[in-house]
């Protein structure tokens, strides 16, 4: 999952732009599979989820023509918000003569379009699940401009190493926005099965303490406990997915190094001394 | 000049003392480097045990408290058994208590394995390493000192990868079983700590010797109290029985250095000093990463500063052994006490990155300079022989100020919101402390010489040892103060000359 990640501001509209970037961006409701890595350093968000007001928000793309025909971006919303995309050619063709320009929600054309100097921007009201889509603008047939997603949830990319015998707490943050639920998933096979902790307590507990963050403690581990395991957070606007993966060893593992290590401090011991020995030897005979 | 016959610790200053400074290397790398090292577990440890990050910071903690709070123990045991035994043994501990904490349930439990019982392991592993380098080197010792103690510098870049590999690799439960087999290298560093006496291996005339020592310590200190009078007592033959409690609790930790100026000055200075050492290290990364650098460049700081460090130790010892530096080396220390300090209070001004890096040069260099130093002083101060006891003292005692440096500093930050004056505070401090020894050392040196020249007035030694001490007299003469360390060499010297000549 790759999300623009804002930092906080303190403004409630803030204006966001962003070159020519190009990661793909696509507008689901259930991202599953995880996408390119996304730079967010020049991303800011106001999180002012204010259901009377809600969030209003500008994104604008600079096209420049450097990376190839479209710059796709990604958009992550986690409630109602008013937005503002807008399409802004670079500079360097400003004195170039635009036929035309037009905005699109998937195939269908969007009308009422602002233009300004060099800019043509559309003003969106998302508030719920079926406005999310894929916006594109396009200028001369040549600029593509996608929005939204999801709020990212954050798993881990390193797989979490734990026992057998032992337990295993798997941890999964909702950034900027707090979900309204979240639901564990584990996989058996190709299938996704949702674990319900009071069916099975002493095995599996979920701690929701913090709303933004949600706990799994898996106890008692075996090795069918390895595998892939998802959390999935609710939004007002859709679903969100994070992987982790447990990694289930046992004791054998860590103790081979273990014993490698051991091994070879006795020997060098065992050489210092015995080399100690024979300079002394030799040291009384000379 | 090196005399063989008979068991004396002439320090040999070379041959396999380079081996033994490597050993010692290792051994302090692991006691200073380890404590930070095994930070990089405590996100999933303070997750797997559901606790706050304070009490995980504990654990470090306790194990640098009992890794300078046991320095008495560790003396106690070197004064009776030699460095070699004591090290083998601490990393026996470290091990045994890494290996334990690996199976361990309980946030408790932690703080027993890793936190005390690695800990004590710990200092049972630096104090003998830093004490055998002074019975090993005189002439060469500052860069010995600057050798071994780089150990730190260089295995925490070690450590740091190499734990982030473990734990990506076994989890944390399986990354301590590991580094506890690595921690047994401490036993081969200790292994490689040959006893001095050389030819007469046994134990028995060791600690017959450092009896021997102890007397002529006592006497020495009788001589700093001005009392001629016991001169004669360095003659007393070695199976006398010391009389008085007193001298038997001073054969296992000298308590008598209490009365010994240069001791006090130092350890009021460098009491003084630790309050204001660690502090900007810890706070460095959440410093940067407050005036908005991003999390790896943050991380680089730290390593510019003990990159930076690796070098300036080494090079800190070459120049503390030059000619020029050796004799006013406690000026030398002091001198980098008061540009830590310097630099602590300049880094305020420090804007942006680039200021931070230089800030970090500057800091890392002022830090290798005074750790290279941090022993080596002392040694110059209390002579070789009573070295063991004074770290043990000195240890115990630092280990309060320590502990108090960076909680105070996280205090001043919590209450102004501002890292200002936190580093302040620190370069403040340790100006002062740089300062304090400047003057107070200023002052030993004339006192030692005044009393020199006393004592050279009224030894009445037969011409043979008088021509013999006028010889070493030249070669002293070669520092322009004498400070005590170099006080034993000349005594066992003088003495052996008279037992050679059947007095």
């Amino acid at each position: 999952l790759n999300l623009l990640e804002p930092i906080t501001t303190t403004e409630t509209v803030s204006r966001r732009t962003w070159g020519s970037i190009s990661d793909h961006l696509r507008l689901e409701h259930d991202v599953s599979t995880p996408g390119p890595e996304l730079t967010t350093s020049d991303f800011s968000e106001v999180i002012n989820l204010n259901k009377s007001q809600p969030l209003y928000v500008e994104y604008e793309a600079i096209l420049s023509g450097e990376t190839g025909n479209s710059i796709e971006k990604n958009i992550a919303l986690g409630s109602a918000v008013k937005i503002e995309l807008s399409c802004r050619l670079a500079d360097k063709y400003s004195s170039m003569k635009i036929l035309r320009v037009t905005w699109k929600k998937g195939n269908e054309t969007i009308k009422h379009i602002n233009k300004t100097e060099n800019s043509w921007s559309i003003q969106l009201t998302i508030s719920e699940n079926r406005k999310l889509g894929s916006y594109t603008c396009t200028v001369e047939g040549e600029k593509e401009f996608s929005v939204v997603f999801l709020p990212q949830i954050e798993g881990r990319e390193k797989p979490v190493i734990s026992y057998e015998g032992d337990s295993a707490i798997l941890i999964c943050k909702s950034h900027s926005y707090t979900p309204i639920a979240w639901t564990w998933y584990m996989t058996n096979g190709s299938e996704q099965i949702a674990i319900n902790d009071s069916l099975m307590l002493d095995k599996y507990v979920i701690d929701k303490a913090d709303p933004n963050v949600t706990h799994l403690k898996i106890l008692k581990l075996t090795k069918e406990d390895d595998g892939a395991y998802w959390c999935e957070a609710a939004f007002e606007l859709g679903r969100s997915k994070g992987k982790l993966k447990l990694s289930i060893l046992t004791l054998m593992v860590p103790l081979k190094p273990f014993l490698a290590i051991v091994a070879e401090v006795v020997i060098l011991i065992t050489i210092i001394f015995v080399f100690e020995l024979y300079s002394k030897k030799k040291e009384k005979r000379a | 000049p090196h005399i063989d016959a008979g068991p004396v610790a002439s320090p040999p200053d070379g041959g396999w003392g380079w081996v033994v400074v490597f050993g010692a290397f290792i051994s302090i790398g692991f006691a200073y480097a380890f404590p930070k090292g095994i930070a990089i577990f405590y996100k999933e440890i303070q997750d797997f045990f559901d606790t706050s990050y304070s009490e995980i910071a504990w654990v470090s903690s306790i194990m640098l408290a009992t890794t300078y709070g046991a320095g008495p123990i560790s003396s106690i045991l070197v004064n009776r058994y030699g460095s070699r035994p004591v090290v083998i043994l601490g990393g026996l501990l470290c091990g045994i208590g890494m290996v334990s904490a690996a199976f361990c349930t309980s946030i408790l439990q932690l703080y027993i394995c890793v936190g005390f019982i690695t800990g004590l392991g710990l200092a049972l592993n630096l104090q003998p390493s830093v004490i055998i380098i002074g019975r090993y080197f005189l002439k060469r010792r500052p860069i010995a000192n600057g050798l071994a103690m780089a150990g730190s510098p260089v295995m925490l870049c070690t450590l740091a990868p190499l734990n982030q590999f473990l734990f990506d690799n076994y989890g944390w439960r399986g990354s301590f079983l590991i580094l506890g087999a690595i921690l047994l290298h401490c036993c081969v560093a200790g292994a490689l700590f040959r006893p001095i006496s050389a030819g007469k291996a046994s134990v028995k005339t060791q600690s017959i010797e450092e009896g021997k020592e102890v007397l002529k310590d006592v006497s020495k200190d009788a001589i700093e109290m001005d009392s001629p009078t016991n001169i004669p007592k360095e003659t007393k033959t070695e199976e006398e029985e010391e009389k008085g409690c007193c001298e038997k609790v001073n054969k296992y930790l000298d308590f008598s250095l209490f009365k010994h100026r240069g001791f006090l000055i130092y350890l009021i200075g460098n009491v003084l000093m630790f309050l204001g050492f660690f502090a900007p290290i810890v706070f460095l990364a959440p410093y940067a990463k407050h005036i908005g650098i991003d999390e790896y460049s943050a991380a680089f700081l730290l390593s510019i500063l003990a990159i930076v460090d690796m070098i300036a130790r080494p090079i800190t010892g070459i120049i503390a052994n030059s000619k020029w530096v050796r004799p006013r080396i406690q000026y030398f220390f002091s001198f980098s006490i008061a540009f830590n300090g310097a630099c602590h209070l300049l880094c305020p001004l420090a804007s942006g990155y680039t200021g931070l890096v230089i800030y970090s040069v500057f800091f890392g260099l002022a830090f290798g300079m005074v750790c290279a130093m941090l022993f080596e002083t002392l040694m110059d101060l209390v002579g070789g022989t009573r070295f063991t006891s004074a770290v043990g003292l000195v240890t115990i005692a630092e280990c309060c100020t320590i502990l108090l440096g960076p909680p105070i500093g996280g205090m001043l930050i919590d209450t102004f919101g501002d890292y200002k004056y936190m580093f302040i505070k620190c370069g403040a401090v340790m100006v002062l402390a740089g300062t304090f020894l400047f003057i107070m050392n200023y002052y030993n040196y004339h006192m030692v010489a005044k009393e020199e020249k006393k004592r050279t007035a009224k030894e009445e030694d037969p011409k043979p040892v008088r021509t013999e001490n006028k010889g070493r007299n030249n070669w002293n003469k070669e520092h322009v103060q004498d400070g005590p360390e170099l006080e034993p060499l000349r005594e066992e010297q003088e003495r052996l000359k008279k037992e050679a000549n059947g007095t």
